[in-house]
């Protein structure tokens, strides 16, 4: 009981970080109706600093870290997502009244990876005081890509399979023809991973420390509380676009983080146990687990399985998913860490 | 001056649809065509306008207008659009009729 009663306080403690009263603030400021807007052009800023800082430390301390250490991680990150997708997809076929191609995309952008949550974890970290390998952030494109990829295939076999059922495979089967390397290439040059590869090149190549410490760093909290302000707000719009979708999406986006979360923690622990992957290392895989994208992956589906509808996959990932994963998830695995490495 | 009798052709399509629709344009013998931010409502759901934060900015929407003299090349890029775009992804097309000055700058003559 004793330890059942410690992580519940530990639980509740992550409540009153800042960055979780944004998100919840935002929410309720939409609900309420409210003028308050905030720009489009300082939401993609915002996400640029976030990551362009992830990255720019993640670059410096790489320079002194030993790579082979990141090699099981990776590898564990490229399997979790593939695994995700694969597990949503057959979760999703066994549902009732969902569509096979909303079932794949949605499975999809939940193997992939929010840079958003990423960021609120590492602040989370940082106000705990937790250590984590600077390059662990820089999993994120090893579980993101493969998800992506896996989930865009699968929809096209799928698509070409309906298509012979119908007899009207051999006019399009050249265009069904998944091009990967052209998904691997749209997910490197988009916003948020272009950020963070820069930002690793810089820090690792130039001597970034200064802009780091007198821009970056002050600035990142500050930015991160607006981001979570504007995330609530288009979670709570979003709601509505989930209402018109079956109501599975809904209970899938609450449970799903939370498990794919506790599935890379595992791992983690198995990467502790084998490699020394640090405790802080191991929380930010579990959230790059749970985690389901938001400013990449979206676009990405959408053009490459135009068949699905957006607003199954948009709004269980930011109405439900992503609230989850960033405020259950983030302390849930916080908490767990806690108590399992007695940190 | 004299005004000419010409058509426009107005799209209203998703934003990452953009530059395909832009390059079934040029590919019509058309000389230009402008685009501007689009929002509203549409059969599937509501697209907001870029005065406003939007996670996934790629779902906004864009309106596209050419103006071309033959009434033939409006229509082909009209069907072209729907086509070769809308059988996955929402839009709209249109033809106005517009009168315009200096016809040489719309399509080649």
């Amino acid at each position: 009981m004793d330890f059942l009663a410690d992580f519940f306080l530990r639980f509740i403690e992550q409540f009153q970080s800042p960055t979780l009263g944004f998100l919840i603030g935002g929410m309720l400021v939409a609900a309420l109706g409210s003028k308050l807007k905030i720009p489009n052009a300082i939401y993609q800023f915002i996400v640029f600093m976030l990551l362009m800082k992830i990255g720019l430390n993640g670059g410096i301390e790489i320079r002194e870290a030993n790579l082979l250490a990141m090699a099981l991680p990776a590898v564990f990150s490229i399997l979790i997502g593939l695994a995700v997708v694969r597990v949503g997809i057959t979760v999703f076929s066994l549902l009732p009244g969902v569509n096979k191609q909303d079932g794949i995309a949605t499975a999809g952008l939940f193997g992939a990876v929010s840079a958003s949550t990423l960021a609120v974890a590492i602040v989370m970290l940082e106000e705990e005081s937790i250590a984590f390998e600077a390059w662990a952030p820089a999993l994120y494109p090893f579980m993101d890509i493969p998800a992506l990829i896996l989930a865009i295939v699968m929809a096209n076999i799928h698509l070409k399979k309906q298509e012979k059922e119908n007899g009207e495979g051999k006019e399009k089967e050249k265009e069904t023809k998944v091009n990967v390397w052209q998904i691997i290439k749209e997910s490197l040059r988009g916003s948020a991973l272009s950020a963070l590869l820069l930002g690793l090149a810089l820090g690792l190549l130039t001597n970034s420390e200064s802009v780091l410490t007198s821009f970056y760093e002050p600035l990142f909290k500050g930015f991160l509380s607006i981001l979570m302000l504007i995330m609530g707000m288009e979670a709570y719009d979003r709601i509505k676009e989930l209402r018109s979708v079956a109501h599975w999406y809904a209970i899938y986006a609450a449970v799903a983080p939370l498990i794919h979360g506790l599935i890379a923690f595992t791992l983690g622990y198995i990467a502790h146990l084998l490699v020394g992957f640090s405790p802080g290392g191991v929380i930010i895989l579990s959230v790059i687990a749970s985690s389901n994208s938001d400013i990449s992956g979206p676009p990405t589906l959408r053009a490459g399985i135009p068949s699905a509808n957006p607003s199954s996959y948009i709004g269980a990932s930011t109405s439900v998913g992503t609230p989850v994963a960033i405020a259950v998830g983030i302390p849930l695995f916080i908490a767990l860490a806690q108590i399992v490495f007695d940190i | 001056m004299t005004f000419h009798k010409a058509k426009k052709v107005v799209i209203i399509a998703e934003k990452m649809l953009s530059n395909k629709i832009c390059e079934i344009i040029d590919a019509s013998g058309a000389r230009g065509y402008t685009v501007v931010p689009a929002g509203g409502k549409g059969g599937h759901h509501r697209h907001f306008t870029s005065e406003r934060a939007s996670v996934v900015d790629d779902f906004s929407t864009v309106r596209i207008e050419v103006i071309v003299n033959d009434k033939s090349i409006a229509e082909g890029i009209g069907n072209k659009v729907v086509e070769d775009c809308f059988g996955n992804y929402s839009g709209i097309v249109y033809l106005e009729d517009v009168e315009i000055l200096r016809p040489a700058k719309f399509n080649g003559e």
